[in-house]
């Protein structure tokens, strides 16, 4: 291999790579700012100046930058000349002159790059006596918080918001030394990877708003490494806690998932945990109570009902508490579902199958590399890494085709994009499949988008199908699994699933529980129902058929951390650890197995549900085993993987792949009528919704319609509006947008919930005069 | 002051007893070094590391921002802080504890204080009957003064606004740049 010497040491090198990836990578700290591992090179700062002799050249030694240096074979690198000292130090003292004296007040201090530097490489003390420039700050928003007078030009905010994260409303202004970096308007900052500002600052102009408000500094901080429970991708997250609360959480790297960033809502969505309506005391029948006894309550009254239990468990409750769930209604012969809704379950239940049957799930890392794409739904608000990560394909050239009813960001990036009202997605997919595959059913009369989209996946080297299992119907899902087969190459699959352990919950949950279990709760043959992590009551398509069966049941056992409305409407409400209060496993998108340890303890005693369900099956006196022990009868072979390790493929049994009896056709009679889409959002999620700094960030709760449909409807702009169908009625406004699909209102999960329907059920428009 | 060695009992048998008793009734008459603590009380120098104090600035308001310095450098770990943001921009300790108990008083917080803050008085006299009475928090630490190095203000000096102090009207600031203009 090609090797560099750096201070006499022999570095290995890439072909390609300059004089400071090599150093990086070999360990060596040449001090640096503007040079990041995901944006690359720039030259601006013009700290890493190193003196460099070629080899076999009659130059004399000269100084240049480590970043923009190609690395050649035999070429002498000293980083402890005395001309790249004296540079690197002028470049300090020159930076220091405009800074301020704010680092007591910053909240980067003790983890600025700009302080590191400053005392490795520069003066102590501030030669220049002259006056400072100063600049006038905006208002970023509730994430962040901006203190324009600490930049030092280095531009990686602009090079990471408007290169990486392709946002464009941030950028640089004016010029020499005055260079701006903000809005032309103060506001919110646009882009769902905003918060990332935070971390790739390397002073601090960009600080955690919400860190702010509770600072700790970060050598007071306790931390460990844990996995982000608000979706299916399972970044890899550093909360850190102090005195008992949590203060924040930070990216923390993974080589194949989130790699230096992280989404805002798993960087904002943490304050869940903090919110003063979370529940930490056990409670009976309304009124406060220690465990002991709210565990007694609970055992009682499920030995009173026996084998009339039922048991949910949860999308986003770890693997150890889904399966000890599962363990003790199988003692009981209650029945057992990890899902509140009997279509999400199907349609989770066949995207996992058929991930597991293509056995061609790429990671984030691997994403990247894509050369074009189909995406049906909205990627931004169910995946924000997915996004990012197929953002990063656009750049490098893929072809992106968008099928999807309500907005969704990645559009402005597709080549070819269409808007589809839900209920004729499978059509569409159907339609693409003949295309592809040339079946008989293939003709001229398809559409050019088809025949665009059709072109661009069967050209491609690698295809990738993504898809919504949210949004999706178990239709749609086996019609993109089919696309995906049917273009021979390496066509790569990726199902979004509605949950951290979605996946999880699926390899342990049979085919048809929930409905089995709504349908005995319904029949009132369901007299204790114990829910862990889930909210039954507010799931939008079947939350109406919960709040009616609800009252057939004798005693609703919730386990959870938050204040759900299933968790207001328990009988017994046994609080539980939230996720960096306890360690556990999630299964994410990918079947990769990833476990979390416990960052911190609260005050409160708070078990995780695994313990509770545990200790109440002594109570019941059938003692369960621990949970690892049952893991490795579900899964042979199992063992929890190391929190901070990269994680393990899952080894289960492939589920099986036919549903068909189960996928029930919807009828379509009421075609003319108007179709509900869900519009997601950055913290539509059961957790991050209750994170206040996200919540402010919420859009109007607005029926969306496109134009077209607008002005059959004869609908203006802000329009008020009643959303109504046999179940109850929601007034709101009107706003018109032209990616929603034709024949679709879009509108948001809290809407979809009190109308109790999901995405692509009929719902009444009407106008109110 | 003895300037000769003592002699050896051999040699002093006889008149040493009387020297003795000489040299004691002279001493009674002669100004004493000890003092009668606590009846009288030392005045010590200002830089003597005794008991800590949060000082303010000469507008009054408190001078400590949070920084963590002070309990970050604290040997012994007994000074405990949460920081709080007012709404216009000032950072204060929102609980500021100091355990006496363990504190060493070696100084190296008011060494580490970049706002003159947290400062060591000549005070000592800190007996307690009770160990939780030794843990001073934020009211029985902040006083009313400036203590030893009066005239400092740090939110003078710091880059961040306050009431009463914008962007660029600190004291070594220019007046802040325009951002809509290209203007030189």
């Amino acid at each position: 291999m090609d090797t560099i010497l750096i201070d006499g040491r022999s570095i290995p090198f890439e072909p390609g790579e300059n004089i400071l990836q090599a150093a990086l990578k070999a360990d060596i700290q040449i001090p640096h700012f503007c040079y990041h591992a995901a944006l690359g090179s720039l030259g601006a700062c013009r700290l890493c100046a190193v003196e460099i002799k070629p080899k076999d050249s009659d130059k004399a030694a000269h100084v240049v930058m480590a970043c923009l240096e190609p690395a050649q074979t035999g070429l002498e690198v000293s980083l402890s000349a005395k001309a790249a000292q004296q540079v690197r130090r002028h470049v300090i003292e020159l930076l220091m002159v405009n800074h301020p004296h704010d680092c007591p007040i910053c909240d980067e201090g003790g983890e600025c790059h700009l302080q590191e530097m400053t005392v490795a490489c520069g003066p102590s003390y501030r030669r220049y006596r002259g006056n400072k420039r100063t600049f006038p700050n905006q208002d970023l928003g509730p994430l962040i918080h901006h203190e324009m007078n600490r930049c030092i030009t280095c531009y990686r905010c602009t090079r990471f918001y408007q290169d990486y994260a392709l946002g464009n409303d941030f950028g640089a202004m004016r010029l020499r030394n005055e260079v701006y970096f903000g809005r032309f308007q103060d506001g919110p900052l646009e882009n769902p990877f905003a918060g990332n500002l935070v971390e790739i600052c390397p002073t601090g102009v960009f600080t955690d708003a919400v860190f702010r408000q509770h600072f700790a500094r970060t050598w007071d901080l306790k931390t460990a490494p844990s996995i982000c429970p608000h979706c299916s991708v399972g970044c890899n997250t550093l909360p850190g806690a102090r005195d008992g609360t949590l203060r924040r959480v930070r990216n923390r790297k993974h080589q194949e998932l989130n790699r230096w960033f992280i989404c805002d809502r798993g960087q904002y969505g943490h304050q869940y945990s903090e919110h003063n309506t979370r529940p930490l005391s056990p409670r009976v029948s309304g009124t406060n109570t220690d465990y002991r006894s709210a565990l007694a309550a609970a055992a009682r009254e499920i030995q009173a009902a026996a084998e009339r239990t039922g048991g949910i468990g949860s999308v986003r409750e770890d693997l150890e508490g889904n399966v000890m769930l599962r363990s003790l209604l199988n003692d009981l012969k209650g029945i057992f579902t990890a899902f509140n809704d009997p279509e999400l379950e199907t349609a989770t239940l066949t995207a996992v199958s058929r991930m597991q049957e293509l056995d061609n799930t790429p990671h984030l890392a691997a994403l990247e590399q894509t050369d074009a794409a189909l995406i049906t739904g909205d990627l931004t608000f169910h995946a924000p890494m997915i996004d990012l990560a197929l953002r990063q394909a656009w750049r490098n050239g893929a072809k992106l085709a968008m099928l999807h009813s309500s907005a969704a960001q990645l559009t402005q990036f597709a080549s070819t994009a269409a808007t589809i009202a839900p209920r004729k997605m499978h059509d569409m997919l159907t339609q693409l499949y003949r295309q592809i595959s040339r079946q008989s059913g293939a003709n001229d009369a398809v559409t050019q988008t088809i025949k665009t989209i059709a072109a661009t996946l069967s050209q491609a080297r690698q295809p990738l199908m993504a898809g919504v299992v949210e949004t999706s119907t178990a239709q749609d899902i086996i019609a993109l699994a089919e696309l995906a087969k049917a273009l021979e190459s390496t066509a790569q699959l990726i199902y979004v699933l509605p949950g951290p352990n979605a996946y999880g919950a699926a390899l342990l949950s049979a085919a048809g529980e929930t409905v089995t279990l709504l349908r005995a709760a319904e029949r009132g043959e369901v007299q204790t129902l114990i829910v862990a992590g889930s909210d039954p009551l507010s799931e939008p398509r079947s939350g109406a058929r919960w709040r009616a069966a609800r009252q057939n049941i004798n005693t609703l056992i919730v386990l959870d951390c938050i204040a759900t409305a299933t968790a207001e409407a328990a009988d017994i409400l046994i609080p539980v650890a939230a996720w960096p209060e306890r360690s556990g496993t999630f299964v994410n998108y990918e079947g990769r197995a990833q476990g979390f340890s416990t960052v911190f303890h609260r005050p409160e005693y708070l078990p995780s549900t695994a313990d509770i369900i545990s200790e109440i099956s002594h109570l019941l006196g059938n003692p369960l085993r621990d949970a690892a022990s049952m893991l490795q009868d579900s899964f042979p072979g199992f063992q929890a993987p190391a929190p901070g390790t990269p994680g393990a493929h899952i080894s289960a049994q492939h589920l099986p792949i036919q549903y068909s009896e189960l996928i029930q056709t919807k009828s379509h009679s009421s075609n003319n009528g108007w179709q509900a889409a869900l519009a997601s959002w950055l913290g539509d999620d059961p957790l991050a919704g209750f994170s206040p700094a996200l919540t402010k960030l919420a859009p109007p709760n607005a029926a969306l319609i496109n134009p077209e449909s607008a002005v059959r409807a004869s609908l203006k702009n802000g329009a008020r509006v009643r959303l109504w169908n046999s179940v109850s009625s929601v007034e709101t406004s009107i706003q018109i947008n032209p990616s929603v699909a034709n024949g679709t209102v879009a509108i948001q999960r809290s809407i979809l919930a009190r109308l109790g329907i999901g995405h692509g059920d009929s719902v009444n428009l009407e106008q109110l005069v | 002051m003895l300037k000769k060695p003592i002699p050896s009992y051999q040699s002093t048998q006889g008149t040493g007893i009387l020297r003795s008793l000489w040299t004691v009734l002279r001493h009674a008459f002669t100004k004493r070094d000890t003092i009668p603590y606590p009846d009288v009380k030392r005045s010590l120098p200002a830089r003597w590391r005794g008991r800590i104090v949060l000082t303010r600035d000469p507008d009054g308001e408190e001078r400590c921002v949070a920084c963590y310095l002070c309990s970050a450098v604290c040997p012994v770990d007994c000074i405990h802080l949460q920081s709080r943001q007012m709404d216009e921009g000032r950072r204060y300790p929102e609980t500021f504890t100091i355990d006496f108990s363990r504190c060493i008083f070696c100084g190296f917080c008011e060494e580490a204080c970049p706002t003159l803050a947290i400062q060591l008085t000549p005070d000592f006299e800190m007996c307690e009957k009770h160990h939780a009475s030794l843990v001073y928090d934020k009211q029985q630490l902040l006083i009313d003064g400036q203590g030893k190095h009066p005239g400092y203000n740090f939110y003078r000096r710091a880059g961040v606004a306050i009431p009463g102090k914008a962007i660029g009207e600190a004291e070594c600031d220019t007046p802040p740049v325009d951002r809509d203009s290209n203007l030189p």
